[in-house]
């Protein structure tokens, strides 16, 4: 660990002699609009850049994720995941054509996830530059429908049906450098529907507001006691309906997420819930509905797992602060298959989730080093010891 | 009308996607490329064109030999954003200085000749927001591997950016399809077989380049697309289909300001070649209107069609390319 320590800085500024082919990759991948459910065109662009850097081998498993397999050198030490998740927020209606400046990228994506499926298609390139070659194969895979009603499909097929063992996994995000995640929670993502559309019979007087009735849940869940352990938490994250500033609104939806450590505790949250919905619905006899958006099991490395402590020990040797926060992302799949993995962040940035999202370039480098050096610190037998605690 | 050209001449950008066939043609044809990219506030574009290009087409794959940006005198970073970038930056007014300064984009073509290294040059206008270096290996690729073909020019789908971050599907062409096709139509039918006569982006041999005029604006398509009609037939010339370019829009006063230096241009040229006979001289002014305040006031913008003569009889250049006067 100490001689990969010591390389890491220079990584840095080797990196930066290859900018031109990391950004461009980042910028031809990113401008293709990938809606969650719609990520064809950013797959094709994913497989077209991974055979142009000439990847051992460049396929898609059945589900769709665009796979590259770089050849290791043991063929009997099991491979390394590096993943990246190819669906974005934005429709492709949306311009996606990015800006660049100086030291800035602008543009809708480009930190969730343009800066992860860019550097993760640059790598094969990144690994020859840095003159590295590893034991175990790299296995890079763009996964689709991760976000949101993507339910993290596309990882969850990737390892269900992948056949052999896996030595370790790293998910990359475009945000934040610093982060280290290690730990996910539990998690229901939910929506509930409020419709009235079709109750006519109420028009004369009466009328109950389907706003005013979620308004009513909410309040209910607000009254809800979430205990201190295990932590617990609900988000009211979205909420939508009407039609006019002066009809009463016939429909409403809100959208949430039940966060626990425990999954247990997310399952008796979520009951609640479900329990409100149903006495506001037959207080004001109107129908509602719950439908569940996604979900996630909560699982964790401990922070003394020899992964989470050497990639922390590698962020501070590039003199970053490694920040912990759950993920209830592509991470939650592989912990719960029990393969130790991490989510880190590449780079600094603004507006993350936003049209006008911007990338911090020179931060990027020092990223793209701590991830080199995270496989590196895979492939050298860190995971090998102690599986998952 | 025979349209034969259109079938032999016309290619698609996936016809030349094998870059290494693209660099063992130019390695046997013994030639340098140079890519010039005129700019003026291109400061949101300008970077992306110049790192993928740089990337691909120079780091990975050894066909382009300079990137040149020539720029106007932009007032915002283009220039250092260029530079920044590791173009070579020039700025068009301190190139050939004692010659009398003029403003616009084939201005910047026209000093690009004296400046640039390479036997083909491409040019690529700057503003092109889904920048991909097909726009250049596509167009080289005709003249590597097709001896004939002497200057390729580029057409494509333009769907156009409408602001608040919306694309709108189709758009753009206007001029092409409202000045240029029923100017050909009416006196050079042949030439309507080019899709889109009006695009920026073109890459040609220098021995071509250097013996046309330039006129220094807008009408340097045109010109350009006359003279080499003229002087060595359509079959020197290829268009290649690059799918899809998007920029952005112009509103219908600028266009309107475009066609009248197309127009003029057009018409110049016929008149040069003794083609048409005009009784008097056209006036140097558009004229458009604006409503201010229940009043129409003129809004009136001078230009001028002046034109750079053929690079070749400019004796700096051809000292620098070490030419006789013959």
């Amino acid at each position: 660990m100490d001689n990969l320590l010591e390389k890491l800085p220079a990584y840095v500024e080797r990196l930066k002699a290859i900018k031109e082919t990391i950004i461009t990759n980042i910028v031809l991948i990113g401008q293709k609009p990938s809606p969650t459910f719609k990520e064809k065109a950013r797959i094709k662009a994913f497989m077209e850049r991974l055979s142009e850097f000439q990847v051992d081998e460049c396929t898609t498993d059945g589900y769709r994720n665009p796979i590259g397999i770089i050849r290791g050198q043991s063929p009997t030490k099991p491979p390394i995941f590096l993943i990246a998740h190819l669906d974005s927020l934005f429709d492709k209606d949306i311009d996606h054509n990015y800006v660049v400046k100086k030291s800035t990228i602008t543009g809708a994506g480009i930190m969730d996830n343009a800066i992860g499926v860019g550097v993760l298609v640059s790598l094969p390139e990144i690994f020859r530059h840095l003159e590295l070659e590893f034991e175990s194969d790299i296995v890079l895979a763009g996964v689709i429908q991760s976000m949101g009603k993507g339910n993290l499909r596309g990882i969850r097929h990737l390892l269900k049906t992948w056949a052999t063992p896996i030595r370790g996994a790293i998910c990359i995000e475009g945000g934040f450098l610093g982060r280290l995640s290690y730990y996910s929670q539990g998690m229901i993502r939910g929506e509930i529907e409020c419709n009235l559309a079709h109750r006519t019979s109420w028009d004369r007087k009466f009328k109950p507001n389907a706003i005013l009735i979620l308004n009513e849940v909410i309040n209910q869940i607000l009254e809800l006691r979430l205990p201190q352990k295990p932590r617990a938490r609900i988000v009211i994250g979205k909420i939508g309906g009407g039609f006019k500033h002066g009809l009463i609104a016939n429909n409403a939806t809100l959208g949430f997420e039940i966060q626990s450590d425990s999954d247990q505790m997310v399952k008796t949250i979520y009951n609640d819930t479900k329990d409100i919905i149903t006495g506001v619905g037959h207080e004001y006899g109107v129908d509602m509905k719950l439908k569940t958006i996604s979900n996630a099991s909560a699982a964790r490395l401990k922070y003394n797992h020899p992964l989470v402590k050497g990639s922390a020990e590698i962020m501070k040797k590039l003199g970053l602060n490694p920040t912990s926060e759950p993920s209830v992302s592509e991470l939650s799949i592989f912990l719960s298959r029990q393969i130790p993995a991490v989510t880190i962040g590449i780079t600094t940035g603004d507006n993350i989730q936003q049209e006008d999202a911007v990338m911090e370039i020179e931060p990027m480098f020092t990223g793209i080093a701590q991830l080199v050096g995270i496989v590196e610190a895979i492939d050298s037998g860190i995971c090998d010891e102690e599986r998952m605690a | 009308m025979k349209n034969a050209w259109l079938k032999t001449n016309t290619f698609h950008y996936r016809e030349f996607d094998d870059l290494s066939a693209l660099v063992a043609a130019k390695a046997r044809k013994k030639v340098t490329i140079s890519l010039c990219l005129p700019t003026l506030n291109e400061e949101k574009t300008i970077a992306k064109e110049i790192l993928i290009m740089k990337s691909e087409l120079m780091s990975r794959y050894p066909l382009l030999d300079e990137i040149v940006v020539i720029d106007s005198g932009s007032t915002d970073k283009t220039r250092e954003i260029a530079a920044a970038y590791g173009a070579d930056v020039f700025e068009a007014a301190h190139i050939l200085p004692h010659l009398e300064p003029h403003k616009g984009k084939g201005e910047n073509l026209w000093k690009a000749l004296y400046i640039t290294k390479g036997d083909i040059i491409v040019y690529l206008d700057a503003d092109i927001k889904n920048i991909h270096h097909r726009f250049a290996y596509a167009l080289i690729g005709p003249l590597l591997l097709h001896d004939h073909i002497k200057y390729a020019k580029a057409f494509y789908d333009r769907p156009i950016a409408t602001g608040k971050s919306k694309m709108r599907p189709t758009g753009g062409g206007r001029v092409t399809e409202l000045v240029i096709r029923p100017l050909f139509s009416l006196f050079f039918p042949e030439l309507t077989q080019i899709i889109q006569p009006l695009s920026g982006e073109y890459a040609g041999y220098r021995e071509l380049y250097e013996k046309i005029p330039f006129p220094i604006g807008y009408g340097v398509e045109t010109s350009m697309i006359m003279d080499i009609y003229e002087k060595w037939g359509l079959n020197v010339i290829a268009q290649v289909d690059l799918d899809r370019r998007i920029h952005r829009n112009q509103d219908t006063k600028a266009l309107g300001k475009m066609a009248f230096v197309i127009l003029k241009t057009f018409i110049n040229r016929k008149k040069k070649l003794g083609l048409i006979d005009l009784k008097e001289k056209l006036f140097d002014e558009m004229i458009q209107y604006n409503l201010v305040h229940d009043s129409y006031q003129p809004d009136i913008t001078r230009l001028e069609a002046v034109e750079r003569p053929p690079m070749i009889e400019i004796p700096e250049y051809r000292e620098k390319y070490h030419m006789s006067r013959n």
